[in-house]
């Protein structure tokens, strides 16, 4: 029982069958298409006439041999009988469950709380609604200057939109990527025209039946047609929730994400994957945390197919190798304006950022240290470079 | 033998395929992706990771 048909849920359905799993393969998706891919949904899908054609992944339903129940949710849990329940009312028996469900938008709440002209984009049914609203002249107002936010700024600003970006730390993407490197991608939105409010929030909407406008936390009004709220996101794991399952932040997993219980054992046969995992440090003593990364529902449930494989016949999983822990290296990418930025590792952890080839104004590669050794890199072009520094970090 | 394409129009050439199946994949001196585009029936597993890997999808197996 796969919870969460998006890409995690699809790729672990895939692990399953390549890693030689025969039995049944249900896969519960709460929207109403096939795994898409989400990454397009603030860049190509805004500006060009695509569909969901064309962000479909291709499925091999033959060798998937797995029971798609889209536009349903997993309601409840219930541990005890190994079944969950759907919002169809339909219960499901299980012998392994893979919780997959990733996260959702975060929605703030304002005193006049308007619905009309507000957008958040996490679906595809999100991207075509704010498509729909969009044309060359309109005024958006972004809140948030974290990924989604700038990418968004960039998609929006390139279709001929008036686009104010709304955010309360100083300097965008700073906490990530540190100081220099954020001032950088904020300069070239600016040169692009894209306007700044930092160290700004929203505190009310200005409009009647409509957004016409946000009131700022300095007393500016910035009129406007739009506003897209881009300030994070929720795991979905409330149908977890009255089985003793650690869900503060996430599921928390064990090292081979195997979810565990408040009093701290693991449960064999559950597993969760991707955004919503919150999975330990394979060498390091810190924290268990979760990982919003692209690569990581690919990774986690790559290894969950081959988890669940071996328990169900061991010895019959190619390389297996019992007791090893879960550790993939965390990858991203972020497309704004002619900016490409790439990064791998963890920069977050890094006690030490250095300019490492480059120059800042130019093409450039950021080095991330903790205690002398590199634990991320992060480059505005220079891939072959930025690819190379990948196989030196040390997680 | 097997057949592989890329569809350059959507390739952003992040190189991801290139760890999966640097036989088959590479970035040339100007950071462009660059690929074979038959390979030896050896190369299906390495191609298929690299499929998952790419960020645009923009890589097939063509039959």
């Amino acid at each position: 029982m796969i919870v969460g048909a998006s890409m995690g849920g699809l790729r672990a359905a895939e692990s399953l069958r390549r890693s030689g799993f025969d039995g049944q393969i249900n896969l519960i998706g709460a929207e109403p298409h096939l795994p898409y891919n989400r990454p397009p949904l603030s860049k190509d899908l805004l500006a060009k006439d695509k569909t969901l054609a064309d962000i479909a992944f291709p499925i091999h339903h033959g060798e998937l041999q797995a029971n798609f129940v889209l536009g349903n949710r997993v309601e409840t849990l219930n541990l005890e009988e190994s079944h969950v329940e759907l919002s169809s009312g339909a219960k499901y028996q299980f012998d392994y469950l893979v919780a997959a469900t990733g996260l959702r938008s975060r929605q703030m709440s304002f005193p006049n709380n308007l619905g009309r002209g507000r957008y958040s984009l996490r679906t595809y049914d999100d991207a075509r609604s704010l498509r729909d609203s969009l044309a060359p002249g309109k005024r958006v107002v972004i809140l948030g200057a974290g990924f989604i936010g700038l990418e968004l700024a960039a998609t929006l600003r390139t279709l001929g939109c008036l686009i104010d970006v709304v955010a309360v730390e100083a300097i965008p993407l700073a906490a990530i990527l540190g100081n220099e490197f954020g001032d950088e991608v904020r300069r070239r939105h600016v040169n692009e025209g894209v306007r700044f409010h930092l160290e700004r929030s929203i505190v009310d909407l200005i409009g009647t039946r409509e957004v016409e406008g946000v009131l700022l936390s300095d007393g500016t009004e910035l009129p406007c047609e739009i506003l897209i709220e881009a300030v994070g996101s929720l795991p979905n794991i409330e149908w977890l929730s009255g089985n003793e399952i650690e869900l503060s932040n996430g599921v928390l997993t064990d090292q081979t994400l195997r979810v565990m219980s408040e009093s701290g054992t693991s449960y064999q046969h559950v597993f969760a994957i991707g955004d919503i995992a919150r999975f330990p440090y394979s060498t390091r003593s810190l924290p268990a945390r979760r990982i919003e990364h692209w690569n990581i529902p690919i990774e986690s449930a790559k290894w969950v197919g081959r988890q669940i494989s071996h328990h169900e016949k061991p010895g019959s999983v190619l390389e297996f190798k019992q007791g090893e822990r879960f550790n993939p290296l965390p990858s991203f990418w972020s497309d704004q304006f002619s900016v490409s930025i790439l990064s791998y590792g963890e920069p977050t952890l890094a006690d030490e950022c250095l300019l490492i080839e480059g120059e800042l104004g130019n093409e450039f590669i950021m080095g991330y240290r903790r205690a002398g050794e590199l634990v991320g890199v992060a480059g505005i072009g220079m891939r072959r470079e930025v690819n190379k520094l990948r196989g030196e970090i040390r997680l | 033998m097997i057949r592989v394409y890329v569809d350059l129009s959507k390739c952003q050439h992040y190189g991801q395929c290139v760890f999966e199946a640097p036989n088959i994949f590479k970035l040339n001196d100007e950071d462009k992706l660059e690929y074979a585009a038959t390979a030896d029936d050896s190369e299906l597993l390495n191609v298929r990771e690299a499929i998952d890997v790419c960020p645009m999808q923009a890589i097939k197996l063509v039959d």
